[in-house]
Formats: C-alpha cells, sequence, structure tokens
C-alpha cells in the first residue's frame, strides 16, 4: 500500500511544500493528502496566501530614475569618479 | 590595472553585463533597502555593488547564474560595509514562535467562517510599508536570509550558495523568519486597529 502522511506530517513539511523544496515523492504525498484533508488545506492556502501577498507587496520597491541613470553611465564608464 | 587579455579567452564585454544587469536593479535596490533599512545606504551599496561586479567582471563565467553571481557580491559588499556597525544588534532574544500564527489568530476572530479568503482579508489591509517594517525588525541572520527569499525567486540552495552557509540553516532560518514576520505583521494589525475592524465585520450579520 502507499504511504501516506498525517495531518502532524503535512505540517512539518508545509513550509518547504510551498517553496517546492521537497523530493518529487515527497511533494505528491502532501499533495496527495491536501487534496483530501480540508482542514491542512486551508491551512495551505492560507500561507501561499500571505507569502504571496509579502512578496508582492516587497516586489513594488523601485529603483530611482536618478539612480537608475546614474548606475547605468557607471557600467558604461566603470572608471570615471 | 590594465586589461592583459590572452587570445585564448574571450571575456565578457561591457555590453553584457549591462545586458546582464539591468533587469536587477530595481530587485537590488529592493534588497539592499532590506538589508540596510535605509535608502541613503542601500544606494551606496547597490553602487558599490555595480562597481565591484563591473571590475569582477572578468571572473564571471558566461552561462552560469549572474542574477547569484552579483547578489553574493552585493552580499559580500554589505557584510564588509555595515555588518560590523549593526553588529551588537543581532543578538536578539526570539520570543516563541509558532506555526500557523496568523491563520490561528485570524481564525479566533471568527474571520474563517465570513470570508472566502482571509489570508487576502488580513494581508490587503497592511501597507507594503508595514510588511518592510517587520522585515527590518528581524535578527540580522534571519532578515538577510528572508529578504534573498522574499525579494527574489530564489532556491534554498541558491540562497545558501550566497550566503557560504549550508541550505538547512537557510531552511531553519527562513521558516523561522516567516514565523516571526506574521507575529509582527499581527502586531502591526492590531496597532492599527485592522484586527478589531476585521473581528466587527466578523460579528455583523451576513
Amino acid at each position: 500500500m502507499e504511504r501516506s502522511l498525517s495531518c502532524e506530517e503535512v505540517l512539518l513539511r508545509l513550509d518547504d511544500y510551498l517553496d517546492r523544496e521537497l523530493s518529487a515523492d515527497e511533494m505528491a504525498l502532501v499533495a496527495a493528502h491536501l487534496a483530501d484533508c480540508a482542514v491542512c488545506a486551508s491551512e495551505q492556502r492560507f500561507e501561499a496566501g500571505v507569502l504571496a501577498s509579502i512578496k508582492d507587496k516587497l516586489r513594488r520597491v523601485r529603483m530611482s530614475d536618478t539612480m537608475r541613470a546614474q548606475i547605468l553611465a557607471r557600467l558604461r564608464h566603470p572608471d570615471s569618479p | 590595472m590594465t586589461v592583459g587579455q590572452t587570445p585564448t579567452t574571450k571575456p565578457p564585454q561591457p555590453a553584457d553585463i549591462e545586458a546582464l544587469l539591468t533587469p536587477l536593479l530595481d530587485a537590488a535596490y529592493g534588497t539592499a533597502l532590506h538589508l540596510t533599512r535605509e535608502p541613503a545606504d542601500a544606494e551606496d551599496l547597490v553602487q558599490e555593488a555595480v562597481l565591484l561586479a563591473v571590475r569582477g567582471f572578468k571572473s564571471f563565467e558566461p552561462g552560469t547564474n549572474f542574477k547569484a553571481w552579483f547578489f553574493r557580491i552585493m552580499v559580500n559588499a554589505f557584510y564588509s560595509k555595515y555588518r560590523k556597525q549593526k553588529r551588537q544588534g543581532t543578538q536578539v532574544e526570539l520570543e516563541d514562535a509558532p506555526e500557523l500564527y496568523l491563520y490561528n489568530q485570524t481564525d479566533a476572530i471568527g474571520l474563517h467562517s465570513r470570508v472566502e479568503d482571509p489570508a487576502s482579508s488580513l494581508m490587503n489591509k497592511l501597507d507594503t510599508e508595514s510588511v518592510s517594517a517587520a522585515i527590518a525588525a528581524l535578527p540580522e541572520e534571519y532578515r538577510m536570509v528572508a529578504t534573498l527569499y522574499f525579494m527574489q525567486d530564489l532556491s534554498y540552495q541558491e540562497i545558501a550558495t550566497m550566503l557560504e552557509i549550508p541550505v538547512g540553516t537557510v531552511r531553519s532560518r527562513l521558516h523561522r523568519a516567516r514565523r516571526l514576520l506574521q507575529q509582527a505583521l499581527w502586531k502591526v494589525a492590531e496597532d492599527r486597529g485592522i484586527v478589531r475592524a476585521l473581528a466587527d465585520a466578523a460579528r455583523e450579520p451576513a
């Protein structure tokens, strides 16, 4: 019979699962559990939503046009003062 | 230093680094901002990293991961320039950081039974500044890993290579940083009345 994971075992792997840092076998085991367990699936959706939102907000930071121009100038003329 | 190219090697050309670096500039600045926590320092750090990258570009092997190569230069520049003066801030007493903190808190105020997507209900009320401040408040070793993770799509192994630490250390620091961040974000939400507003909304009749 194929191995399956308990809710506790899934929780231990949740961060790695969200980051796709588990082996293919383990990814499949967690996915199989999430397909069957509404509570773990809701936890997984929540955690994924929080992570995506943090990434989205932090990545809105933009370099100023002045600084971008200075850097491009430096790339073209690296030895100028 | 004069450029003494041997005829057998074809070093990367300055035009190559411009093409490789330009798409990374916003991420470089954002990363530098979270590492240094000061816009002026972040600009200096990016400028310095760019200069070091230009000067060291001959050592970049074409076809390998330029992003990892460049950010490693920036991380090293950060360590050598800023770490000494801020080192005293790193030994922070860490409170216990439980799993699923925001999930359990939002469940406790009744949000889960009222909205389809409780994570978005909470996170949409937190602005970029709040999230940045929560990252900035992390102890340095956690802030470093979390910044590289959140600002860019890097694997644990890529982060480990950049920081020259074991991948298991990246994993444990990152997981812990996420829990600390969740606690910090909930604190912000409480302080700004967001939690009370969400709880009130959850109690209203449908």
